[in-house]
């Protein structure tokens, strides 16, 4: 069933590759493959048992057995939201695709293989069939930008491919390590779970990942890539960039980090916090500073991705769950906000928002783009009653028991958010339109319909959170739980209850029952 | 020999100076803007026409009514007719009312000076005591508060005139639609000499106001008070719409505790002539009101130009307000035409150059409007 995810989406390559097809059947089958892969990732979601802890729906089929690699798959409560978030913004990349751009085929093709491979990414149960969808995501990615990028695309494809090269290079480092230390020879994920290595070796292998997802996450100050990745790159793969790509680090962390280094992740966990205090001011007060759209909303991201660092270095049931939930929450309003500065710069030819000015206008100007914006940042801002207040909020509550003062450091960027991103609407949206852009192409309602849909769903997890936090719920408490189980997290937790004297029955012991949202 | 009356003047606006005195107009004359001006007055004039018809209804039929809840009904009443109003899907009789109380409010012309006479206040005194015969309430609170009901009379006063002013222009800008689809309208000076001539056709004829109470008819503005069409309707009407209006939010930004509005209404500058057309479609500018009305009636060959523009009807309310500018710009050259001191084809330099200056304090006026954004467009 996992499969269908991966292989329906190489076949649509296949299919957009058929030189018999027009350009615009081109644009058909991938948008009707995108959506057949989001329907069944429904249908996955219907059958999923989001009361089990454990892998479902796995398929396994040997490959290269000498390697240890084997053809394994499974989805669990932390992938099952991320594979739907990789279908929607797959489907939604497709569909607000420009139907005239260049080459096409080859276009498209990327787009499905580049859904494909992070979708194969989230599913793999074997380490190294994970760091080859890992590393496959690469290819279309720097293909996206190198070839549909803006002005500056070789430099800023050259330096995204060098840095997630790196990564990749540090991830498979850590694998192999752990693979042979642990003396299994083996790439599977359960069974390496199962293993206990000294703690200075797993401290070892645990930076090594860290520095490998960090990368990827981006943690300051390994971040530099992504600004200008993401100011290159063309809208839609901005929107993949930032809505699904930069969770494969937070997720790898998750999921390879905390799962199986539980140990030294204790050991680590106070730094991480600090990075993550780090990331979200860092890329805050940078971003208060920009006058590029597309960089505000890509700094954004780099203090948005801190608060999902807090919550995993937190490791509490509820923080953990709140780092799913900002994984998710950041995947959809990022998404949003880079299609629609993606309309903006394609109606105005500028993102920059000295230039910019009375966008709101009801007549000439964008003004459902420029009221979705309003949305947009609203929701990232944390405002209340949008997916982006309720992922926040149960960072922050999950994550204040074990680090209070990194937590409340993280708050000030929940402030800083609403400076930046209100500089934007205040400058770009508000006041007269200039003469200038008072005579803007108009707005399709393909322009404006990817966007409708994201925000909808924003607002409706946003109401109604359960929907968002059921998958992952029984998923994050066993792990959560799991990790409390350590030795090492038993010190750690007596030394925070010395400090601040905050009873360990309302942290990581607390099952995440007792502070339910619904 | 150079003659010092044909010195080039050196205004900011020369260019249209001189254009004027050589018998153009404001606005540049070029076959696009012919075919824009005369489409967008056909569908002003069927605006207009509406609202000349609901202004004079108000001031005869809901006389002295204090709630008026149907006033923009025309006497018939009906629920589908309910519906649609509360739709909004109707003629926005509420912009002619927001004219009609900047003419009030500005006032000027003979009409001003009639409403604050003794003649004026014999005849409202009148009308009150015979409309109030049967309403003792309503006599008790004319009697507490003597100046209400008077003053209602002035506000309806102006319902009646300005009802009267768009009932000659509505017919005259139909009519010059008609002359444009027989081919006889070819230039913006041919529009400029149409709506001039009617003007000066109309200029005598008579303003008066006069309603029935009871079957019995009472005169508010009779023929003996001797106001006029050209200067107790249309030059205030010019004046007070074209040129002052109101400070409208929304159109202009503004603070008036701050003094950035002048207390001297004559330094106002807020009329069509100045009115921002981007800003359109906001919440609370009534420009808006005549725009979305005028949507309705626009000829065939004026909405297949909007339609070749990148927006195509998306922004078309602005591209309304922009065409409708520039017909306001001929309008406003036949005022300025109708009033010169001496006729544009004088030979003596005296009163060429009394026409230069009084052109000149024209231009100083439309210094600050669209005047020279239309030039480009």
């Amino acid at each position: 069933m996992l499969s269908i995810l991966i292989w329906a989406p190489i076949l649509g390559v296949v299919l957009v590759c058929l030189p018999q097809l027009s350009t615009e059947r081109v644009r058909q089958v991938a948008l009707t493959v995108a959506t057949l892969v989001l329907l069944w990732t429904l249908v996955l979601l219907v059958q999923f048992n989001p009361g089990s802890a454990e892998q479902q729906f796995q398929e396994s089929l040997r490959w290269i057995e000498t390697l240890g690699l084997t053809y394994q798959l499974g989805v669990d409560g932390l992938s099952m939201p991320l594979v739907a978030i990789n279908s929607l913004l797959t489907w939604i990349a497709v569909y607000s695709s420009d139907p005239q751009i260049n080459r096409s085929r080859f276009y498209y093709a990327l787009i499905l293989l580049l859904g494909s491979a992070v979708a194969g990414a989230f599913l793999a149960q074997n380490l190294l069939l994970f760091f080859l969808f890992y590393e496959l995501e690469l290819i279309p990615l720097y293909l996206l930008i190198a070839i549909w990028g803006g002005s500056r695309r070789g430099y800023a494809a050259t330096k995204f491919l060098i840095y997630t090269a790196v990564s990749g290079v540090l991830i498979l480092a850590a694998f192999f390590g752990l693979s042979l230390l642990s003396g299994t020879a083996s790439f599977d994920y359960e069974v390496l779970r199962s293993q206990t290595l000294p703690l200075a070796t797993q401290l070892v292998l645990l930076v090594t990942l860290l520095i490998g997802f960090g990368i990827k996450i981006p943690i300051v100050p390994l971040h530099t890539w992504l600004p200008d990745a993401h100011v290159e790159a063309p809208t839609q793969a901005s929107v993949l960039l930032a809505g699904v790509l930069l969770k494969l680090g937070t997720y790898g962390l998750l999921r390879f980090g905390l799962g199986l280094f539980p140990a030294a992740w204790q050991v680590v966990a106070p730094w991480l916090a600090l990075l993550a205090v780090v990331n979200v001011l860092y890329g805050s007060f940078v971003a208060i500073a920009q006058t590029d759209m597309k960089k505000i909303v890509a700094y954004s991201s780099v203090g948005h991705m801190g608060y999902v660092l807090l919550a995993i270095a937190a490791a509490t049931p509820l923080s953990l769950l709140g780092s799913v939930a900002q994984m998710i929450s950041h995947g959809l309003i990022s998404g949003l906000l880079f299609l629609l500065v993606g309309v903006v710069y394609a109606k105005t030819g500028t993102r920059d928002i000295t230039v910019l000015q009375g966008l709101l206008n009801p007549e000439r100007g964008l003004p459902l783009i420029g009221s979705l914006m309003v949305v947009g940042v609203m929701a990232s801002a944390g405002i209340p009653g949008m997916v982006g207040f309720i992922a926040e909020f149960i960072v922050y509550r999950g994550s204040f028991p074990i680090f209070p003062v990194q937590t409340l450091l993280c708050m000030v960027g929940t402030g800083l958010t609403a400076v930046y991103f209100l500089i934007l609407i205040n400058r770009s949206f508000f006041g007269r339109l200039p003469d200038s852009l008072a005579r803007l192409p108009r707005v399709r309602w393909q322009d404006r319909m990817p966007s409708i849909v994201v925000t909808l769903l924003i607002i409706a997890l946003g109401l109604q959170p359960n929907w968002m936090v059921r998958w992952s719920e029984v998923t994050t408490t066993t792990l959560g739980l799991t990790l409390a189980a350590t030795p090492v997290n038993q010190v750690i937790a007596q030394q925070a209850l010395l400090s601040t004297t905050i009873a360990p029955a309302a942290t990581s012991e607390q099952p995440v029952s007792a502070l339910s949202l619904d | 020999m150079v003659s010092l009356s044909r010195k080039p003047s050196t205004h900011p606006l020369a260019p249209v100076i001189e254009r004027i005195e050589a018998g153009g107009a404001l606005l540049p004359d070029t076959p696009d803007n012919v075919t824009e001006v005369v489409g967008i007055l056909k569908s002003y004039g069927m605006v207009l026409d509406a609202y000349w018809r609901n202004l004079t209804y108000i001031a005869e039929h809901q006389f002295l009514v204090l709630f008026p809840f149907f006033k923009y009904f025309n006497g018939e009443v009906t629920l589908n007719k309910l519906l649609r109003h509360w739709w909004h899907d109707r003629i926005n009789y509420e912009f002619a009312e927001y004219c009609m109380k900047a003419m009030f409010w500005h006032g000027g012309g003979g009409l001003d000076s009639y409403l604050d006479s003794a003649e004026f206040q014999q005849h409202a005194a009148a009308a009150i005591q015979a409309k109030l015969r049967r309403n003792p309430l309503m006599q008790g609170l004319n009697a507490a508060f003597q100046g209400f009901l008077p003053e209602q009379i002035r506000l309806l006063s102006y319902y009646s005139v300005l009802g009267q002013f768009w009932n000659v222009m509505s017919r005259m800008f139909l009519d010059l639609s008609d002359r444009y689809d027989r081919g006889e309208i070819q230039s913006i000076a041919d529009v400029v000499e149409h709506v001039r001539q009617g003007l000066v056709d109309a200029a005598a004829q008579p303003i008066t106001y006069a309603v029935k109470i009871d079957g019995q008819p009472y005169d508010i503005i009779p023929k003996s008070a001797g106001l006029t069409f050209l200067a107790d309707a249309a030059v205030p009407y010019v004046e007070t719409v074209f040129f002052r209006s109101f400070p409208f939010f929304g159109t202009v930004s503004y603070n008036a505790q701050a003094h950035q509005i002048s207390p001297d209404q004559a330094q106002f500058n807020y009329g069509a002539l100045f009115a921002d057309p981007l800003p359109i479609g906001s919440a609370g500018i009534p420009p808006t009101l005549l725009m979305q009305d005028m949507t309705h009636f626009l000829p065939d060959y004026l909405r297949a130009i909007y339609l070749k523009e990148l927006r195509q009807e998306d922004d078309l309310r602005v591209k309304i307000c922009l065409s409708f500018q520039k017909s306001m710009f001929c309008v406003t050259t036949a005022a300025i035409l109708g009033l010169m001191p001496h006729p544009l084809t004088t030979a003596d330099p005296e009163q060429h150059r009394v026409n230069r200056a009084y052109l000149e304090g024209w231009m100083d006026r439309l210094l600050q409007s669209r005047l020279v954004s239309v030039q480009a467009d």
